[in-house]
């Protein structure tokens, strides 16, 4: 068994890599291999509270946030202070690390996967 | 990591002969990245130490499209997919294709082309499409997964 962090910087709006890298996060932890997921940059979008998407902006990605719990998915990293999060209501599954526990994330896994 | 430099540390690792049992996961597009052509040439390097394991290679999102048979590049360029296919039939290092993100990209095999009554496939030689389930269990028979994005 292995630990793997996800990590999502790809915006959800503008190609298929976050949603392919959220199955899979998905798959993994249908197999119970423990996995965490982290985002940053263009992907904190998925975390935007009150999104309002259409058919065309592909599948409802922030609806799956919540269902996470359920796939013991409970590590969702954010990185404090951030300027894309900083003043938007956000969705409140994420832990907020400061930056040298952010840097220092990405060291305790075996396989870190960025989409 | 850039990927010359990490065939350089791959390169002082067969040096150091330490052998290593590798599995690697592309993700990048063969027409929009050169991750496809990255791994091939990281490949042909770790494989220049004979103790060295190569798993299998693992595609995902767009990167499945190497595995399109109707690919026809022009004569005088070089032909990723083909030189794939030639790696493999040497080597013996199985493909996968991740059938969801190639279903969705038109890399269909005979099998699916009936499931979803089409009358043609596209899968070229050489690969097979498999679930992300095999992509466990390379990561849980291996050493190192390395990423071409």
């Amino acid at each position: 068994m292995t630990n793997t962090l996800i990590h999502l910087s790809s915006s959800p709006y503008s190609s298929l890599a976050c949603k392919e890298g959220l199955d899979l996060a998905l798959v993994l932890a249908t197999f119970e291999q423990p996995v965490d997921l982290c985002f940053s940059g263009a992907a904190l979008s998925l975390l935007y509270n009150h999104q309002q998407t259409t058919k065309e902006d592909g599948k409802h990605l922030y609806k799956l946030l919540d269902g996470l719990e359920f796939y013991d998915i409970d590590n969702i990293y954010i990185e404090r202070d951030n300027e894309l999060t900083k003043e938007v209501d956000i969705w409140p599954g994420t832990k907020a690390l400061d930056q040298k526990d952010w840097y220092a994330l990405f060291s305790q896994y075996q396989h870190v996967f960025r989409f | 990591m850039r990927p010359f430099l990490l065939v350089n540390l791959l390169l002082n690792c067969n040096k150091a002969q330490n052998p290593m049992h590798y599995a690697l996961l592309v993700t990048g597009s063969p027409y929009q990245t050169k991750a496809c052509h990255s791994a091939l040439k990281f490949l042909k390097a770790a494989l220049l130490n004979k103790e060295n394991t190569l798993e299998g290679v693992f595609f995902y999102e767009d990167a499945v499209l190497i595995g399109n048979a109707l690919t026809q590049p022009p004569r005088d360029e070089f032909d990723v997919r083909k030189a794939w296919v030639e790696l493999t039939n040497e080597h013996k290092i199985p493909l996968y294709l991740c059938i969801a993100a190639s279903v969705r990209r038109g890399i269909i095999n005979e099998t699916e082309s009936q499931r979803y009554e089409l009358p043609q496939h596209s899968l070229s030689e050489g690969f097979q499409l498999e679930g992300l389930g095999t992509f466990v269990e390379l990561m849980n028979s291996t050493t190192k997964i390395i990423q071409f994005r």
